[in-house]
């Protein structure tokens, strides 16, 4: 009975988070009642907004103590509008590998007007990296383990029917819901706490 | 000949009733199932309601989905019970093509889950509502009891 529970448990973390999450693009304890994957595109301002106000309330009220397991899943529109998209992801990935992501990502939402004006995307990672590590997420943004494990995310949210970013996969006991509407917080907390006390 | 219409318009009447009913019945159903901020934010997402009243349609229409549905299969206060229905679909429907032609991508909240808005739910819910009306008409223009 106890193998069979751990069983599930081993296939619920596995069903929610995937098979090999880049553990550099993760936040909190694995085994967390809830695991929240959050699709977001780095040129998308509601991801923006998402990322600076709304995600530290997260951390806080749910990864930080235990409940929640917060994966970065990279979700690249195919839009003529978000043609620096991909490589900005690409970037951001790489970073995972050297345990940058959290610091990319900021730098990358900070300055999203100028860089997807210019394009000059390297240039703004680079202000969160020192030249040690410049060299070495230079280098794996062109590997193609980094461009697969980008399409794999954008791959596995369409699996999952995601139609706008910023959307969260919850998954809770098995069951997973998006959720993608982040205009008022305590709405997305309310929902996590019913969740929690089911 | 004219039993035999008559006849076949019953079986419409009762089939249409009973399927409207018990799709109403499901709607609520997977809603309440879920926690009640699911919906709230689908609600929220057509953005045409204060978060307040939000919440008072989120933890509400669900039950009066299921209430109205079970009423409609009875066949107890059918003129109201079609009457309600009819509305709640041209409501629903008005605003599900109001945000397609708004260009919003968002779930439709019909039936909980993950729907995005289409021509299929516009369609569905269009089909619905055809049925709906077509109930009511028949709800008003007969005096005896319904099928």
């Amino acid at each position: 009975m106890k193998f069979v529970a751990l069983a599930l448990a081993a296939l619920a973390t596995g069903f929610a988070a995937g098979p090999d999450v880049d553990k550099g693009k993760t936040m909190g304890n694995p085994s967390a009642p809830i695991t929240l994957e959050l699709y977001s595109d780095f040129m998308c301002p509601h991801c923006k907004h998402l990322h600076e106000d709304i995600l530290p309330a997260i951390v806080a009220d749910f990864v930080k103590n235990g409940k929640a397991y917060l994966v970065f899943r990279e979700f690249p529109l195919n839009i003529p509008q978000h043609v620096y998209s991909r490589p900005a992801a690409n970037y951001a990935t790489a970073a995972a590998r050297i345990g940058k992501y959290q610091q990319v990502c900021d730098a990358l939402f900070k300055a999203q007007q100028q860089w997807g004006m210019t394009g000059k995307v390297w240039e703004t990672v680079a202000t969160a990296l020192t030249p040690e590590e410049q060299k070495k997420v230079q280098a794996l943004a062109s590997d193609p383990s980094v461009l697969a494990e980008v399409q794999k995310d954008y791959d596995l949210g369409m699996r999952s029917q995601i139609n706008q970013t910023p959307t969260v996969i919850v998954t809770y006991k098995l069951k997973q819901q998006p959720w993608s509407f982040w205009d008022d917080y305590n709405l997305f907390k309310g929902y996590l706490d019913g969740l929690l006390k089911k | 000949m004219d039993f035999s219409k008559n006849k076949a318009l019953r079986i419409v009447l009762l089939t249409l009733r009973v399927v409207l009913g018990a799709i109403f019945v499901y709607a609520g159903y997977v809603k309440l199932k879920d926690p009640w901020q699911l919906f709230a934010a689908g609600v929220a997402s057509y953005d045409l309601l204060p978060m307040g009243a939000v919440e008072v349609v989120a933890r509400t229409l669900p039950w009066f989905e299921v209430a109205v549905g079970v009423v409609l299969i009875t066949g107890f206060f059918f003129r109201t019970s079609s009457t309600i229905i009819t509305g709640l679909l041209a409501v629903f429907f008005t605003l599900i093509v109001r945000a397609y032609m708004q260009g919003k991508e968002i779930n439709c909240g019909c039936f909980g889950g993950n729907e995005p808005i289409s021509p299929l739910t516009m369609l569905r819910d269009g089909s619905m509502l055809a049925g709906a009306i077509f109930l009511c008409v028949m709800a008003y223009r007969s005096r005896r009891t319904p099928a």
